[in-house]
């Protein structure tokens, strides 16, 4: 192999798909057909954090997002492990990123006028995950719908890296690396080679 | 002020030009080695145990600095900074993409590489002779083999003796013990006939020759900060410089090889990244190990009245018959065994523990569609970060919970597939692009061919089957191959021949047209095999370097004649 690991490897993928997405029409057009609709809501008082690059009502919607992707139940979720601020710092530095950020914020916020009647931190818990529905599932897709998806898709890839990258998040999984073994762990269910008869699953 | 001339200049200190700079200061002879970037602290620049947390930005560096991975370009990381070039020193011709990360930092490539260290076989060395397409190693399987030998107790190469046509057996440590997905693949595998076995690792299971044994934290890539796998600086340069004999200047360009009078190799131009200032160093012998690429480049901007298109170049075949290793996602899934089990520490290597050995063709060089054949290197388990997330729609506690579930469960498999020589793929010097040293730049032409392609197609249909044969749920494979360049296992620039008229060197590495200028790295492999290419620079090396030291005793090389 050559010296690279494929998980890494995948990783700058990823980041490199992210960035991609400016390509697709829906967004550009956004960012300079809308207004700010946001400056019309009362802004949120920050939490402690200064954001980098979204204003402290983005940030506010970004951190309700991000909580709304991975929630804090029986384990804590993006809101403890401080996701949004993981996606402000990677936007601080990335202009396409910020330019997709802020379109599809600015799109979230007129869909929720137009379904709700107001901004997306305004409107209720069941109605924000009802708006999300239709852009996270492909049964529940709807047409006109495109650049929503392609943001909250956007969003929820970055939630993702944000959160599995965080103390929170790799204990979530129980990662079992960067410990050090005395031989190089091995299956510990030789007697069973295709594992057909492994205890149930935790949960 | 008389000027001091070296027994040898090597140029590079990775594989190839470590194991020459060991073996010949430890033949007594002044060795003055050149390496294009500084040398590394290894526990400083060695992040390799940091937590993704404690990284600002969290293992997925800069974003401003993301050209390169758009690029299909893999260099510096959060854990690994300052090593990889950052400026493109070549072109590519119409038609042609390729990326080639360049690491300069001293052992170059070494430093991170994926440690598979498979012997070449006979099937290959005569792989001409089998099925007719292009031509032998001038080198018999036999010849080398004591060579694999002796680097494979240097270096120290886990595995177990599996009795394959393809794959000679070595001298091996204990193997990496397999885990869940291993042993679950292994089974599918065993199913429809294809091979599932230990990979071949220089990865010290036990302590080796002063070494210490690997503590298997998993993260080997971004560079070992004990040496519990081979790289030049662990394990050769050191030996290098306890002998007195070596001399390593580092930040030094090679621009090309000078010559005296009678067009023999007089010593090397280069230049101080730092100053920028040109020096030249002056030996009796030159070994090229820059790497496939840029010891091309530096021999084709090495013209002169003698060698009015490249030093050592009569034949033309200079930066010829390039070759690469085609890399893709054959297939990709998950295991449904294993879902919701508790998580197991998979990535102990960062790299293959299994590998599925060449399979194709061993019968009859023809039985199928190409000729020759590949190896696959699966991967899976419990990674680091987990990439499977976007096979998993929606978001929410259920989310969450499959995120979770499934983290045991993911199987990828990477193909090792040879492209063959072509006319059409080789490298020239660009008549135009120069880069930042006022270096003129390669430009590089390839493309897949015929029978690679018909091996990656071969493959993912073969991928799909062990992972279905296995109870796995095939998710995705990669519509295209890893851009060119990706495994970083060019050769080819360089081939050695039998023929001065079709090969630029002659069996030992050394050039055809000049008898002190030598070739110690992966430039000089007639084919690239199915095989990773680094425990056989290594053998090429020490035989090259050999034949030196006997070139030495026996007074054979040109005396250097007046500039």
């Amino acid at each position: 192999m050559a010296g690279q690991n494929i998980e890494r490897r995948e990783i700058l993928r990823i980041l490199a798909i992210a960035a991609g997405v400016a390509a697709l029409p829906g967004f550009t057009k956004w960012n300079f057909a809308c207004g700010h609709p946001q400056q019309m809501l009362t802004v949120l008082k920050p939490a402690g954090y200064q954001p980098l690059f979204f204003t402290h009502q983005e940030h506010a919607s970004i951190e309700r997002l991000t909580d709304i992707i991975i929630p804090s139940d029986e384990t804590p979720g993006a809101r403890e492990a401080g996701v949004a601020e993981f996606v402000d710092v990677m936007a601080a530095r990335d202009f396409e990123l910020q330019r997709n950020f802020r379109a599809g914020l600015n799109w979230l916020d007129a869909h929720s006028k137009r379904l709700y009647g107001n901004g997306f931190l305004v409107i209720g818990a069941d109605q924000q995950t009802a708006l999300l529905q239709t852009l996270a599932y492909k049964e529940k897709f709807r047409p006109g719908e495109e650049p929503g998806r392609e943001f909250f898709s956007l969003l929820r890839e970055y939630t993702v890296m944000g959160f599995y990258t965080s103390e929170i998040g790799l204990k979530e999984l129980d990662f079992p690396g960067f410990k050090f073994y005395a031989e190089s762990p091995a299956c510990p269910h030789k007697q069973d080679p295709e594992h057909r008869h492994l205890p149930a699953s935790r949960r | 002020m008389s000027k001091q001339i070296y027994d040898v200049i090597v140029v590079g200190t990775g594989a190839g030009g470590g194991m020459a700079i060991k073996t010949l200061c430890e033949a007594g002879l002044r060795v003055c080695a050149l390496n294009s970037g500084r040398a590394l602290d290894p526990a400083k620049d060695f992040r390799n145990h940091r937590m993704p947390w404690d990284l600002k930005y969290r293992g997925f560096g800069d974003p401003k600095l993301r050209q390169h991975a758009e690029a299909g370009f893999v260099g510096d990381t959060e854990y690994v900074q300052d090593v990889w070039e950052r400026e493109f020193t070549y072109t590519t011709a119409p038609g042609t993409s390729w990326s080639w990360p360049r690491c300069s930092a001293v052992g170059g490539k070494t430093n991170f590489w994926g440690r598979s260290s498979a012997r070449f076989a006979d099937i290959d060395f005569r792989a001409a002779s089998l099925d007719g397409q292009d031509v032998d190693w001038p080198v018999a399987y036999e010849e080398i083999a004591p060579y694999y030998t002796r680097v494979e107790e240097m270096i120290g190469v886990a595995s177990t003796v599996q009795n394959r046509p393809s794959n000679p057996d070595g001298h091996y440590l204990p193997p990496m013990n397999f885990r869940c997905f291993d042993m679950i693949l292994q089974a599918g595998a065993k199913k429809v006939g294809v091979p599932y076995l230990p990979d071949r690792i220089a990865q010290l299971t036990v302590e080796h020759d002063g070494h210490p044994a690997c503590h298997f934290c998993g993260d080997c890539t971004s560079g070992c900060e004990v040496g519990a796998f081979f790289s030049t600086p662990w394990f050769l340069l050191p030996k290098a410089a306890a002998t007195g004999n070596l001399e390593l200047r580092t930040n030094a360009i090679a621009t090309n090889v000078t010559t005296d009078q009678n067009g023999n190799a007089s010593g090397i131009r280069y230049v101080d990244r730092e100053t920028k200032r040109e020096y030249e160093v002056y030996g009796r012998a030159v070994v090229m190990a820059a790497s496939c690429l840029e010891t091309a480049r530096i021999m084709l901007n090495s013209k002169s009245g003698h060698w009015p298109t490249g030093i050592a170049n009569s034949s033309g075949q200079l930066g010829r018959n390039l070759c690469d290793h085609l890399y893709g996602t054959a297939a990709s899934g998950y295991l449904p065994q294993l879902l919701g089990q508790a998580s197991f520490p998979d990535n102990v290597s960062d790299s293959s523990i299994a590998w599925m050995p060449r399979w194709q063709n061993l019968n009859h060089p023809q039985e199928e569609k190409f000729v020759r054949g590949y190896s696959v290197y699966p991967d899976g388990g419990c990674w680091e970060f987990p990439i499977y997330y976007d096979q998993i729609e929606g978001f929410g506690s259920s989310f969450k919970r499959e995120m979770k579930r499934r983290y045991p469960t993911p199987v990828t498999f990477m193909t090792q597939i040879p492209s063959l020589p072509s006319a059409s793929n080789f490298v020239d010097i660009d008549p135009v692009a120069k880069d930042s040293f006022a270096i003129p730049k390669i430009r590089i032409h390839f493309k897949w061919g015929d029978n690679e392609l018909q091996m990656w197609k071969h493959a993912k249909k073969a991928c799909a089957d062990v992972l279905e044969s296995a109870g796995g749920i095939l998710e995705s494979a990669a519509d295209e191959p890893e851009t060119p360049g990706y495994s970083q296992h060019e050769i080819g620039t360089c081939r050695m021949g039998n023929d001065p008229k079709s090969s630029v060197t002659n069996r030992f590495g050394q050039t055809h047209d000049v008898a002190n200028l030598f070739v110690c790295d992966s430039s000089v492999f007639a084919n690239c095999t199915d095989k990773t290419p680094l425990l056989s620079i290594l053998a090429f090396s020490l035989r090259t370097s050999e034949y030196i030291m006997e070139q030495f005793r026996r007074e054979t090389l040109p005396r250097m004649g007046l500039r």
